[in-house]
């Protein structure tokens, strides 16, 4: 049995006083992003005369993290979204009490069945939906994108910022992370910071809800070509949703090594996609800030990686990885954004 | 040393990958063996050139700088330019060469952003050779299974 489970049950006995017969099995720990420790388990419980079973996820803060986030909005974000467009797993409890599980947690729904792996999505049977998965992606995050966050009742959970600001909010952020974290002096990433702050996007008309981390191997989807679910909330902001896609649209993430965007299709029809889900327009010389702030974003993140790596906090070897794999590519994604590539 | 490293390391990771990520569990210990052996084919790839590589750039760096030095205005980083562009490389260590790629980027960073600032058609000249130095960079260090 895992060390987890009788804790977990303890867990779920004080949120469900009245059930009866709880048992906790089948935990295991999943890949879910490198920002928290996921596990899968399955919950069994009597409720009067009904037995209830229910495979679930619990989604907890490790020792070191790729991402420093804010657990609340994650948490947050699935509330809102679930039941509307964007397809996401029912979100049960937060806790942020570390006496139950050491590190504070929170646990959700377990969408199962389905694949969310950026590589799988290349092979068949997948591969022969590509266009199928990209309308739903991309439709998906319009439909984030048109959301009123303050309808969803995020206003408040999430912070404020003037439209006007989002941007530098973001920038600033980013930079701070580059700056504490790099191992090494980043000369194009500098240039591209430098670029972007003499150059800085128009203001949203209002604010929307960012995802903050919208891309192949971060929504499940099935074998019939349907996205099912939306996953890694954890970076979701208010701001400008053109971060969104400028992030979706990111060459880091061309997993097929042929240009389509998140391995599936161009990056014209996916801005076409979401212009029509969104009622939005991405104003071209716009998203081309954003993407090449994607760059800088994508960059601080796996320099992040790199120096929890290197400094023993966290020495999953995905994070050693993608500072290799990913930090050149990231590099010269801004220069491509920039025109300097040929 | 025989047999040859990147041998070595190639065959690390074919029987990671191959022969003992299959019989591992749960899966999320069995992806990080895959994982690990893919970390061991990107050590393969880099160990031939780490050396040759930082060498290569750092020879770039400093004739960059050396070409930049009468185009600056600034005294104090005219000054060190130029003192950067008399250094050589004493020791072919990795770790020796990555100190000193380490100082000349940093040092690169203060040009670019000073060559930005100077209106001259000179400058412009200087920092379109700066870009082709960092195009140039990430070449070097292009990876085999890197997306872009």
């Amino acid at each position: 049995m895992h060390e987890l489970a009788p804790r977990i049950a303890a867990y779920v006995q004080r949120r469900l006083p009245l059930a009866e017969a709880i048992e906790v099995f089948d935990v295991e720990r999943i890949h879910g992003g490198a920002s928290r420790e996921t596990y899968r388990f399955r919950l069994r419980y009597r409720d009067g005369a009904q037995t209830i079973e229910r495979r679930l996820i619990l989604r907890r803060d490790p020792p070191g993290s790729l991402i420093e986030t804010d657990r609340a909005n994650e948490f947050a974000a699935y509330r809102a979204f679930h039941g509307t467009a964007v397809p996401v797993p029912e979100a049960l409890w937060l806790e942020d009490d570390p006496s139950h599980l050491d590190y504070p947690f929170f646990v959700m729904e377990e969408l199962s069945g389905l694949d969310a792996s950026p590589q799988n999505i290349l092979s068949p049977p997948y591969a022969a939906h590509h266009e199928k998965l990209a309308l739903q992606k991309w439709s998906i995050l319009g439909a984030i994108a048109q959301a009123d966050p303050k309808k969803l009742g995020l206003v408040g959970i999430m912070k404020l910022v003037d439209p006007v600001d989002a941007w530098r909010r973001e920038l600033d952020y980013w930079t701070g992370v580059i700056d504490e974290d790099e191992l090494a002096p980043q000369p194009i990433m500098r240039a591209a910071i430098r670029f972007l702050r003499r150059n800085p996007p128009p203001a949203p008309a209002r604010l929307h809800v960012v995802h903050g981390d919208y891309r192949t191997g971060n929504f499940l989807y099935d074998k019939e070509g349907n996205v099912r679910g939306i996953l890694d909330w954890e970076m979701a902001h208010l701001g400008d949703p053109l971060e969104d896609l400028a992030w979706s649209l990111n060459r880091v993430w061309c997993w097929a090594r042929d240009g389509r965007v998140g391995g599936l299709t161009s990056k014209e029809r996916a801005i076409r996609i979401w212009e029509d889900a969104s009622r939005l327009r991405a104003d071209p010389e716009a998203l081309r800030w954003w993407e090449l702030f994607s760059s800088v974003k994508g960059q601080a993140i796996w320099l992040s990686s790199a120096r929890e790596y290197q400094n023993g906090k966290n020495q999953d070897p995905v994070l050693a990885l993608s500072g290799w794999w990913l930090m050149n590519a990231q590099d010269r994604a801004a220069l491509e954004t920039l025109g300097k590539l040929g | 040393m025989k047999p040859e490293i990147p041998k070595v390391l190639e065959i690390l990771a074919g029987k990671l990958l191959f022969d003992v990520a299959p019989h591992v569990s749960p899966a999320y210990r069995q992806s990080s063996v895959g994982v690990s052996a893919m970390l061991l084919g990107i050590v393969r790839e880099e160990w031939d050139r780490a050396a040759a590589r930082r060498i290569e750039e750092n020879a770039a760096l400093r004739a960059l700088f050396r070409r930049a030095a009468p185009v600056v205005t600034d005294t104090d980083l005219r000054r060190r330019l130029e003192a950067a562009a008399a250094s050589s490389d004493a020791s072919f260590l990795v770790s020796e060469l990555e100190r000193a790629n380490d100082a000349l980027r940093a040092l690169l960073i203060e040009l670019h952003a000073q060559v930005e600032q100077e209106p001259s058609a000179s400058a412009r000249e200087l920092e379109a050779a700066i870009w082709r130095e960092l195009v140039a960079s990430t070449e070097r260090r292009k990876l085999a299974i890197a997306p872009f």
